[in-house]
């Protein structure tokens, strides 16, 4: 982020995904926020233009609108020119909780959100905590890991795959998809495009359709295990489901467990990453934190403003209307960039400052509305335990070599962190 | 003034019965219950801190006819 301190606004563009593999986002979005909060980018000869809105009074706007910014035309900000691009993009669009519109998606939601309450959560601590520590024991010898591959990838796959029932074998598979599907983007998972070839848009959208086909094959086959003996897990419990007397379609019920799996591991994953990572990167917030182990849940409220792990949604404008003096026209694409709110200056004192105790802290690191984050209790107790049991168990942790940041204009990834530490 | 909670949209996250505990409160079923059928002026800047903070914005006035 210090490496580039002179930024102008011409040189920036949030289409620009290696600004974001860079860490250069949250000096670009700085400078938006003072100079253009509400920027129309123009996009390319490949992707339709979008409004960039990075002020926090706007993005809740938008986000308490649902009416008026709608999710079903679209969720990510590029938009192909090409129809018949458009189409292969857009194929999930209306289709899952987070493409929907009310008053659909509000009866959908209540299909499965009582297996997300406070509640719900709670009761899965215990569980948790085994799981973490099991992943903990077998990196705690070796004295060195790749954090994200050994550890913070593995608690969300595993507390997802449980929920939905999938066989310990397949949770490989789900992390492979899932990283196809999220990260299509990045060379690294492009592994069904030749080497030379890597990088590419071509490469991307194979790599994104490869995942996409791969995860709707394999839940297909789990679809018709549950339809001959129901397990109790959410899968069953989304076959049996109604919504005004109709059966969910088998469509639907696939792209329910393509969301599932994919926001339950990858969201969160960065979370624990990043979180780990900010907190070697401010030595003396971490210091105190460890000597105060009490002070955690509020510094996970920080580590989710800093790290904000989904970069934007995107909305469409269904009516003409005005934001910040800015015209935005009945059809346009409105991108809210959850990382810039959280460093809004006008919310935030000294939002550059990472500070385990601050209050308040409404950050919107999971949206808010009528599409706030269905797993949000459980990504902060995953954050939770993660924590407790990583500074009880391996207190001297420390990055051990560059972070690898994802690729990708939608989620914060970090892809690889290495780490030491005494073993134990 | 009076306030309501949309019961499809609440979730139980129980922001506003942290914000103005005098006029929510979070039941057994995890859905905020509103306890007064007029909101006193004094709690009137706390419904609306819940209002905004709430995660579902399922809390709003209701409109006088």
């Amino acid at each position: 982020m210090t490496a580039q301190p002179t930024l102008s606004l011409d040189e920036i563009s949030t289409g620009d995904e290696l600004m974001f593999e860079r860490g250069e986002k949250n000096e670009a979005f700085k400078i938006l926020r003072r100079e253009a909060p509400v920027r129309w980018n123009p996009g390319n000869e490949e992707v339709k233009g979008w409004w960039d809105i990075t002020k926090y009074e706007d993005v809740l706007y938008v986000s308490r609108n649902p009416e008026r910014f709608i999710s079903s035309e679209g969720i990510v900000m590029f938009e192909p020119r090409d129809p018949e691009m458009r189409l292969q993009a857009a194929n999930g669009n209306g289709k899952m909780l987070i493409t929907m519109d009310p008053p659909r998606h509000v009866m959908l939601r209540r299909l499965v959100n009582k297996g997300f309450t406070p509640r719900a959560v709670r009761a899965m601590e215990g569980h948790i905590r085994e799981i973490t520590r099991d992943l903990l024991d077998d990196i705690a010898p070796k004295g060195k890991c790749d954090f994200v591959i050994d550890v913070a990838s593995q608690l969300p796959l595993a507390v997802i795959c449980e929920m939905m029932g999938l066989e310990k074998q397949d949770w490989p598979l789900m992390f492979q998809l899932t990283n196809k599907v999220l990260g299509a983007g990045d060379p690294e998972y492009q592994t069904d495009v030749p080497e030379d070839q890597r990088g590419t848009n071509d490469a991307a959208r194979l790599t994104g359709n490869m995942g996409t086909m791969g995860m709707f094959g394999f839940f297909a086959q789990q679809l018709e295990a549950r339809k001959a003996h129901r397990r109790g897990d959410l899968i069953s419990i989304l076959v049996d489901s109604e919504i005004e007397g109709e059966k969910l379609t088998d469509e639907d019920l696939l792209w329910f467990c393509f969301l599932l799996i994919l926001a339950g591991n990858e969201t969160t994953r960065n979370a624990i990453s990043g979180g780990l990572m900010t907190l070697c990167e401010h030595p003396a917030e971490r210091a105190r934190l460890q000597a105060d182990m009490s002070l955690l849940p509020a510094a996970i409220e920080e580590i989710l403003r800093w790290v904000s792990p989904v970069t934007h949604m995107a909305r469409i404008a269904t009516e003409d209307s005005e934001i910040r003096g800015q015209k935005i026209a009945k059809g346009d694409r409105v991108v809210m960039w959850y990382p810039s709110v959280n460093r809004d200056e006008d919310i935030f004192p000294e939002p550059e400052r990472f500070d385990i105790t601050r209050s308040p802290n409404d950050h919107l690191a999971f949206g808010i509305g009528e599409h706030f984050c269905l797993g949000a209790g459980f990504a902060r107790l995953e954050l939770r335990v993660m924590f407790e049991e990583l500074f009880a168990r391996l207190p001297d942790i420390q990055m051990d070599g560059p972070v690898e940041r994802l690729r990708s204009t939608f989620i914060g990834g970090i892809k690889h962190l290495p780490v030491r530490y005494t073993p134990a | 003034m009076k306030v309501q909670v949309n019961r499809d949209m609440c979730e139980g996250h129980g922001k506003c019965q942290s914000a103005a505990p005098e006029i929510f409160e979070l039941r057994d079923d995890e859905i905020s219950y509103v306890l007064v059928d007029e909101v006193p002026a004094e709690s009137v800047a706390r419904v609306e801190a819940a209002i905004r903070l709430c995660p579902r914005q399922a809390i709003s006035w209701v409109k006088e006819k």
